[in-house]
């Protein structure tokens, strides 16, 4: 899917590829004959000078034989956010050695620090960490304490580097997806009660970076029904980025927040013009600074410990010692993002209800089901595994909320074909009285009031960056000595992408587990002592887990210590991209204006 | 509007609708009481509409007509007899861009769609005017010029512009490429399979030896074989090679995992190749489903005629009569001298032949000729029953009908 994406602010234009059947044809400067230049002699290229190339002008014509022609832009955006580029970023700015105990800094800026210094953080999903898990065959809870041994350890990218650079924080996305879950289901009560024209009634996810940007270039007129919410990555990265410039009193392009994904649309997620800190900084006269800076896929992880050398299978198993982390500069926020994960145990649906992308839809049902004492969850298999209708049927039989999970491109195609709205067609013969595109008919997909939409077949665990199958064998032997891996028959891709589902849903249950502390044996007081972290069984408004009390403390609280409004904090715009192709560029040429951008550093876009 | 019978065509030549650059391109029609057809656009969508037939036999099979004249423009006829002319019913939105040919399966309700945008759409039609998309296919490299359905399996052939053919199959819930056809060293314009009913069948049914029964067959075992055509001047045959039951391992409780795609997959070898009397690139044929013939066309403004015959001494040399004087009316008898490419110990290749019957050049004039397609004689001049016409297309505007003397 991502090879039809665009990027806002950036024009896609058309570079003749590599297949096209009219290259770029440079003819060389005419140069006067020389004096007794010998004819027979090969002209080398030092001596022809190419002109500045011309746009080559294709005409219809010539496309309708080849279609070679890529549109760079994601190319560009894409390539830029790498597992070098981490390196690189890490090697260019030192780390900024933030006081333990003192949250609170003068706004002037930190004594005597590296002019260049960052502060860095990291965000892992847990598909991530489930592909992981599966590759190395460990538990999903020991691939995150692996990654984070990697990216803030001793043994980890700290050992090497020009500076020594690692990552302060390490946060699991799972944290703030609880915040989007909560967010979500008030969203969908909202448009239940009160559908405008800038939130309509059906709401369709707006997570996935891959069905976002297909809608905005492909189908426009589905972008008012979008959910407004950022994705758990976007909400992590302002979450990061406006509290602690808050604190430590920094501008926010000191902040550099590293997310780990599985799958290369969310790079483009994290080029987007609308997730930046223009919507939440406020002060518009500064360069826009991206909530992200960098994504990387989980396969690019593992790229990312091999180019400094370092086995990622060997890297020790158990949570990183206290003194590698130090508290979050908010203690309400610190046991938010690093206290143990304290499920109330909720009824677990089914893994196949729940999906792999983080459960939006499962959470949105469970919360209207609790709205709605004594009603029960019924499901409806669609055409496929990727396709299921939901319904809230409530004590008397009646139903009170329909939902669907519309997951791959082949579904997608049918659910924004319904929603289109009917057009007459002019086409002769054509009957006027009814209209040519059948709306909201058959399965009656107008009574939807939420669909989960995922790019993927199968939800997150199967994205592109994930770890394939053909990739464990070698991987598994990488740094390790012979034989200590069992010799395992490997499946295909389609029952592994199932050992990697298991990795996934295993988390949940990981949580009920007992600390056993960190590499040092010590267990963290501060988390459980710190103000603000609820017990079990606190409050009673718990849907499915999660507390959603303690949800809307937290995210008043972030609102309150960051001085701004809520609204700008979670929620996001799209607009539709269209085509400028064949139109007037806007003053100046085109090529030029990429390639100035894609050499400016950090936030160019 | 073009109509399906010739009775008000002599075998001359009468111009067509003009065509515009919007025009829709391939049609392919079935016969189902109601009479469904679709078209595929150069504005990326395709068309679907109904007609009733009246009074049309219960046992027409299904003819597949190419059109390339346009729908340009309300006909006042049209809009009188709504009953007899086609109703627009919906359309089918979702590639990226020009659809390049469309295709309706024999076996099921499904739809097959390719594009400029290098996919294949599967659709399937659902009651009341409702089709879903079932399969996006991105395998291939470039344009995906024309898809075809296996006659008797829900197996679906696309060509496309990186040279190769693919075949398609359903595997569990979604589908996927089981074929991968590769030898051609140009885009590949054109695919179609043989028919259901005359499987490897050849023109003569004098009594058979015994080898020759071995191999007639080998080919029902492996189902109708396949035709491609070429910017590379070629048309080849290709033949699938059916499974043998596999020996399971023993001993072991599950199969490894590289035996569980072969299940699946499929090999297909190149049996044969016409022989090359096109100069230039070949973009359309058509297989006869009632005697076996191939016609094929392109841009050297050839059409040219032939027969797969078992291998003898003697060669049959058949004179054309076409309306059109030609050039140079003798047939060319080439028997496939090259060696097929891959070991087909079975023999089945080496004891027919592909010969060249009729030819015509300058079909079109100076133009490129498209398309052509046999089709039943239905006119006044009919000399037989069953006898087919060709009718062909071409840059010119026209639409031509050619009549074959055996």
């Amino acid at each position: 899917m991502s090879a039809i994406l665009s990027a806002d602010d950036l024009n896609d234009f058309i570079n003749p590829g590599i297949a096209c059947i009219k290259p770029v044809e440079t003819l060389p400067q005419q140069q006067p004959p020389e004096e007794n230049a010998n004819p027979y002699e090969v002209t080398t290229e030092d001596k022809v000078k190419a002109e500045n190339a011309p746009p080559a002008q294709i005409s219809l014509t010539d496309c309708l034989a080849c279609s070679g022609c890529v549109t760079s832009a994601e190319a560009v955006l894409v390539s830029l956010q790498s597992h070098s580029e981490v390196l690189d970023t890490l090697d260019r700015h030192a780390e900024l050695r933030l006081p333990v105990q003192d949250c609170v800094r003068a706004a002037n800026g930190m004594d005597g620090i590296d002019e260049d210094g960052r502060i860095f953080v990291a965000s892992v999903s847990p598909q991530s960490r489930a592909s992981l898990a599966a590759t190395y065959n460990v538990s999903e809870q020991q691939a995150g304490h692996m990654i984070a041994q990697l990216l803030s350890g001793p043994y980890g990218l700290r050992s090497g580097g020009t500076h020594g650079s690692g990552f302060t924080w390490v946060v699991d996305t799972n944290v703030m997806r609880e915040a989007c879950l909560v967010a979500a289901a008030e969203e969908v009560q909202q448009a239940l009660n009160a559908p405008t024209e800038g939130q309509k009634k059906l709401i369709l996810t707006s997570a996935c970076p891959g069905w976002i940007c297909y809608a905005e270039k492909t189908h426009p007129h589905i972008l008012p029904h979008l959910s407004k919410l950022k994705s758990p990555q976007a909400l992590t990265g302002t979450l990061l980025k406006s509290i602690l410039a808050k604190k430590f009193g920094v501008p926010p392009e000191k902040v550099w927040h590293m997310a780990v994904m599985p799958c290369f649309d969310k790079k483009l997620e994290a080029s987007r013009g609308e997730l930046t800190s223009h919507s939440w900084h406020g002060r518009e006269g500064e360069d826009a600074i991206r909530d992200t800076d960098c994504v990387i896929t989980a396969r690019e992880l593992l790229m990312l410990a091999e180019s400094r050398n370092i086995s990622f299978p060997c890297l020790p198993r158990k949570p990183l010692a206290k003194h590698f982390r130090p508290p979050f500069p908010d203690p309400t926020v610190n046991a938010f993002l690093f206290g143990r994960r304290r499920h109330i145990k909720g009824t677990q649906g089914s893994a196949s209800s729940i999906g792999t992308s983080g459960g939006y839809l499962h959470h949105v049902l469970k919360t209207q089901q609790s709205l709605h004492p004594g009603s029960t969850i019924s499901i409806h298999r669609g055409r496929n595994a990727d396709v299921a209708d939901y319904s809230v049927i409530d004590s008397s039989g009646k139903t009170i909320f329909k939902a669907a999970r519309y997951y791959g491109f082949r579904n997608i195609q049918n659910l924004v074909r319904r929603l289109k709205p009917a057009k007459a067609s002019r086409m002769p013969g054509a009957n006027h009285r009814r209209p040519a595109r059948k709306p909201g008919s058959g399965a009656g997909e107008g009574d939807y009031a939420y669909v989960e939409v995922m790019a993927c077949p199968g939800g997150c665990t199967n994205g592109g960056g994930q770890i394939k199958v053909g990739d464990v064998g070698t991987l598994r032997q990488t740094g390790v000595e012979n034989g200590s891996w069992e010799q395992e028959v490997l499946p295909a891709q389609r029952e592994w992408l199932g050992w990697v589902d298991e990795a996934y849903f295993s988390a949940s249950s990981e949580d009920e587990d007992v600390d056993d502390g960190d590499a040092d044996g010590d267990v963290d007081m501060d988390v459980l002592n710190c103000p603000g972290v609820k017990g079990e069984g606190r409050s009673d408004d718990v849907v499915d887990g999660i507390d959603r009390s303690y949800i809307h403390g937290i995210l008043e609280h972030w609102s309150s210590i960051t001085g701004v409004e809520l609204e700008k904090l979670i929620y996001t715009t799209f607009r539709a991209v269209e085509s400028d192709v064949g139109k007037e560029s806007v003053g100046g040429n085109e090529m030029e204006r990429v390639s100035a951008l894609a050499v400016a550093q950090g936030g160019g876009w | 509007m073009l109509r399906q019978d010739c009775s008000n065509l002599l075998s001359a030549e009468f111009p067509a609708a003009i065509h515009n650059y919007r025009r829709p391109q391939k049609i392919d029609k079935k016969f189902v009481g109601e009479s469904v057809l679709a078209t595929g656009s150069f504005d990326a969508s395709a068309g679907i509409w109904r007609r009733w037939e009246e009074g049309g036999g219960k046992g027409k099979p299904a003819a597949e007509i190419d059109f390339t004249g346009g729908l340009a423009g309300g006909d006042a006829e049209a809009e009188e007899e709504e009953d007899e002319e086609w109703r627009f019913a919906v359309i089918l939105d979702g590639h990226d861009s020009e659809i390049k040919s469309l295709a309706f399966s024999p076996t099921s309700p499904l739809l097959g769609t390719c594009s400029r945008d290098k996919s294949v759409w599967i659709w399937e039609e659902l009651e009341d005017d409702n089709f879903e998309t079932v399969a996006v296919l991105q395998d291939h490299e470039g344009d995906v010029k024309c898809v075809a359905w296996h006659p008797g399996e829900e197996l679906l052939a696309s060509a496309s512009y990186d040279d190769n053919v693919r075949l398609w199959r359903e595997d569990v819930d979604d589908w996927a490429c089981c074929a991968l056809l590769t030898g051609h060293k140009g885009t590949v314009w054109w695919v179609e399979f043989e028919g259901a009913d005359r499987i490897g069948m050849l023109g003569t049914s004098d009594e058979v030896s015994e080898e020759q029964k071995a191999v007639l067959e080998l080919r029902e075992k492996a189902g109708p074989r396949l035709l491609s055509c070429s910017d590379d001047h070629t048309i080849r045959v290709w033949r699938r090679i059916p499974k043998e039951r596999r020996e399971m391992p023993t001993g072991q409780g599950s199969l490894p995992s590289i035996w569980k795609n072969n299940n699946f997959e499929e090999q297909w070898i190149e049996e044969a190749r016409l022989p090359q009397v096109h100069e230039r690139p070949v973009y359309a044929l058509n297989w006869s489903k009632k005697t076996g013939r191939v016609a094929s066309t392109g841009s050297d403004g050839k059409i040219v005629v032939y027969e797969e015959r078992w291998k003898s001494g003697a060669t049959d040399k058949k004179e054309p009569n076409g309306d059109v004087t030609m050039e140079d009316g003798t047939p060319t008898t080439v028997a496939v001298t090259e060696p097929i490419p891959t070991s087909a110990k079975d023999g089945s290749g080496t004891l027919t032949e592909w010969v060249a019957v009729a030819e015509v050049e300058n079909a079109h004039d100076v133009f490129e000729v498209n398309h052509v397609c046999w089709a039943t004689r239905a006119d006044k001049g009919k000399r037989f029953d069953d006898e087919e016409v060709l009718i062909s297309t071409g840059d010119d505007g026209e639409v031509k009908v050619w009549t074959f003397d055996t």
